[in-house]
């Protein structure tokens, strides 16, 4: 582009102001052309699988069928609205915003925590953060197997320990009043060590002089971590919140395997009810609709933040 | 996307290999290709003696070529059976859940085996009357025969007979009736102090085996659950499912000797195998697991009955989809014929645990040898003389959920029996409203 320009400039002072803005543009794409080369390739999977999809769901998002054997007709926003009143969607909102806020917060938490305490890098520290990182090695569907007898209802591993301390055994999955916060630890424990990561590199950006100055300033270990960690952090917090909170809605394989959304609705996350309607109910114009709600909601959580981080690199 | 591209040129050349080398192998005419769709739904075993049966099949049927298709679990199964038939890739052949049937019918999903039935000259009466009258009600619809039964259970009353000893009770007389049953988990339950050490009795309550269950003590309390005739109609708010569900409740919370929430059925069948419960209501299908992993004497039983015995069936059935070419048609139903004949059948029920569908296969001598060898095996069989079809509805698996829901709060201490039941019957109607606006509303 830098090489194009000046070549193209003095015929644009010379030409009408339309024909220059065209122009620009034609030399802006020829110049541009062979990233559009490169990119292509993953452009074309990205439309077939990705967009095409999506755009797919758009349009079943507007059909329904009104007994089983009529034939699907245009109801416009229909759909939306019939999702929008159903309780089991709420519901299942309600559960989605706790379960985000209640694992996005403890795991980010932890994995500050694990990143400061490790973020000198000796034997034992390197032993103690592959041992935290290994819960991000074991996929979810084992981790929730796993887990399936440790909360095991009088037998599992915790009623064994716990069971001496409590007069009534928890039935942690069963009750629906524990089981979402029994579903949340196992996110926090899968998840804490795969944020540290990203913490622990975010420490290496922390300048060594400003900590030195800080330090013969006489600043306390407090105060540096309030003044100087923290926001040198706060693009990692910016990016990791934005990854738990994506997680918080795209994982929910533990829903799958441990509780089915139940008892009674109680671990119903929105990602699940999706899975629900499209087969369960065999509604797929209103399982549409819901993707497309939630796709909505975290395109824009995905802009805001981008947008947020955008403005922060580019300011002074 | 350098491994992905490199895989599918993998794939591609590994086809046009496969093409190749068979080619020569198909002169003229070649056989007809066909899938079989095939779920797991007890362990993984299962998927190793689906290759052992199926290889059988292509080796003493030349003219046809099947490929058995593992598909998960029976929801999964549906799920990717109905990907396939919207895709207009439908599978020839497919081993479905019993009770999914009525909703593919109402879908127009199933191919309608009456006329295959015809062509080889048998007559409908004939074709069924191989089969356990039990499980005939979730192959037949509107009379038409759309799915034969494959591998088949019903729930079962497991004592732990050295517990029942040590309680002063007679394992060999299993308690027959509610009223036995609740005393024997009395008996059975060990408490210290408040503490509950061991408990009389387990019944899972877990997405799908909860609404087993329901049916199954509501059928022991003589009612029906859902209109078996028609696919718009559930039976909740009844007293025989008040009956049912309060009798539930009652173990729970009034004589405390079944552990309060909801429990899965892997949760149950553990509890038993420890000896944390001494009894538990569970599928038969979950017989050869206890037979292999039980350190003590145990006992299986008939459901006990507080009004009569009766029972509903689980398993599956084979079917056809619907949108198939007739030559796999024909293929589909040659397989499907080979699987479900006495001597398939007995071999897939000793493989698996379940009972075999073709009552002849009781009279092959490997199943006699089988049953005098295991003759716990013997009781599951005894009681389809009870059995009763698997509820299915008009979207049965949220109609269903209506229910279970529900119970789940019951059995949390959350909700009364009477008004837990209102509400499931509340539901399931506004579930089903569509498909009676289409067909018991639909007036001239």
């Amino acid at each position: 582009m830098s090489l194009a320009e000046p070549a193209a400039l003095p015929v644009a002072t010379s030409a009408a102001p339309r024909l220059d803005v065209l122009k620009r543009l034609g030399t802006r794409f020829k110049a541009s052309l062979p990233a559009y080369l490169l990119l292509l390739p993953s452009l074309v999977f990205l439309a077939l699988f990705t967009y095409g999809a999506m755009g797919r769901v758009f349009i079943d998002a507007l059909y329904q069928r009104a007994t089983p054997k009529a034939p699907v007709r245009f109801v416009g926003l229909d759909n939306i609205s019939a999702v929008l009143a159903d309780p089991a969607f709420t519901g299942a909102v309600v559960n989605n915003l706790v379960y985000a806020i209640g694992t996005a917060i403890p795991s980010i938490g932890l994995a500050l925590l694990f990143a400061l305490a490790l973020s000198r890098t000796n034997a034992v520290s390197s032993a103690l953060r592959a041992a935290l990182f290994l819960p991000v090695l074991i996929p979810m569907v084992a981790a929730s197997a796993l887990f399936m007898f440790i909360f095991l209802p009088n037998v599992g591993l915790l009623d064994f320990y716990i069971g001496r301390l409590l007069p009534v055994l928890p039935n942690w999955l069963g009750d629906p009043d524990i089981a979402l916060y029994a579903i949340m630890i196992i996110t926090i424990w899968k998840n804490a060590g795969y944020y540290m990561l990203f913490f622990l590199a975010g420490l290496q950006a922390v300048p060594e002089d400003v900590m030195e100055a800080a330090h013969l300033d006489g600043a306390g270990p407090y105060m540096r971590f309030r003044h100087i960690i923290l926001p040198e952090l706060k693009p990692t917090f910016l990016f990791v919140i934005v990854i738990a909170t994506l997680n918080a809605v795209t994982q929910v394989d533990h829903v799958f395997v441990m509780t089915q959304g139940g008892p009674s609705n109680s671990t119903n996350l929105v990602l699940f009810y999706i899975y629900q309607q499209a087969v369960e109910h065999y509604d797929v114009g209103k399982a549409s609709a819901a993707t497309l709600l939630t796709l909505a909601a975290l395109m824009g959580l995905t802009a805001l933040s981008f947008r947020t981080m955008a403005n922060r690199e580019g300011g002074p | 996307m350098l491994f992905s591209r490199r895989l599918m040129l993998g794939l591609a050349m590994a086809g046009s290999m496969a093409s190749a080398l068979a080619l020569p192998a198909l002169a003229g005419e070649g056989p007809t290709e066909i899938d079989l769709f095939f779920p797991v739904p007890v362990d993984g075993k299962l998927a190793r003696d689906m290759g052992t049966l199926i290889k059988e099949f292509n080796e003493t049927h030349p003219d046809v070529k099947a490929t058995a298709v593992y598909t998960g679990s029976y929801d999964d199964t549906l799920i990717k059976t109905r990907a396939a038939i919207k895709a207009g890739k439908p599978p020839s052949a497919v081993i479905m859940s019993a009770n999914f049937l009525l909703d593919m019918q109402i879908e127009n999903e199933l191919t309608n085996l009456d006329a295959l039935i015809k062509a080889d000259g048998t007559t409908k009466e004939q074709f069924l009357g191989q089969f356990f009258p039990a499980l005939q009600g979730n192959a037949v619809i509107n009379r038409s025969v759309y799915g034969v039964p494959f591998h088949n259970s019903t729930p079962l009353l497991y004592i732990n007979a050295d517990k029942a000893k040590e309680a002063g009770l007679d394992p060999s007389k299993p308690p027959q009736t509610w009223a036995e049953l609740t005393d024997w988990a009395k008996k059975l339950t060990k408490r210290e102090g408040d503490k509950v050490t061991q408990w009389g009795i387990a019944i899972p309550c877990a997405y799908d085996y909860c609404g087993w269950m329901m049916e199954t003590l509501t059928m022991s309390n003589g009612g029906r659950y859902y209109n078996e005739e028609f696919g718009g109609e559930v039976y909740y708010d009844t007293p025989s499912m008040l009956g049912a569900l309060t009798w539930w409740n009652d173990l729970v919370y009034k004589h405390k000797v079944h552990a309060p929430g909801a429990t899965p059925g892997p949760a149950v069948s553990t509890s038993f195998i420890s000896g944390n419960a001494a009894m538990m209501m569970l599928s038969t299908g979950s017989l050869t697991y206890v037979r292999d992993n039980a350190k003590f004497a145990y006992k299986v039983a008939f459901i006990p009955r507080n009004v009569r015995n009766a029972v509903p069936i689980g398993g599956a059935s084979l079917i056809v989809p619907a949108g198939l070419e007739a030559d796999k048609q024909k293929a589909a139903w040659t397989l499907i014929k080979w699987m479900t004949s006495p001597e398939k059948s007995g071999w897939w029920s000793r493989a698996t645990g379940y009972f075999a569908p073709n009552m002849a296969a009781y009279k092959t001598p490997e199943m006699v040898d089988f049953l005098n060898k295991n003759p716990d095996a013997k009781t599951a069989v005894e009681q389809l003389d009870v059995a009763k079809p698997w509820f299915a509805t008009y979207k049965t698996v949220p109609v269903r959920k209506n229910l279970e829901d529900e119970v789940m709060l019951v059995l949390n201490g959350k909700k009364q029996p009477k008004e837990a039941l209102a509400a499931a019957q509340k539901a399931a109607d506004e579930t089903l409203k569509p498909y009676n606006a289409e067909t018991s509303l639909k007036l001239p």
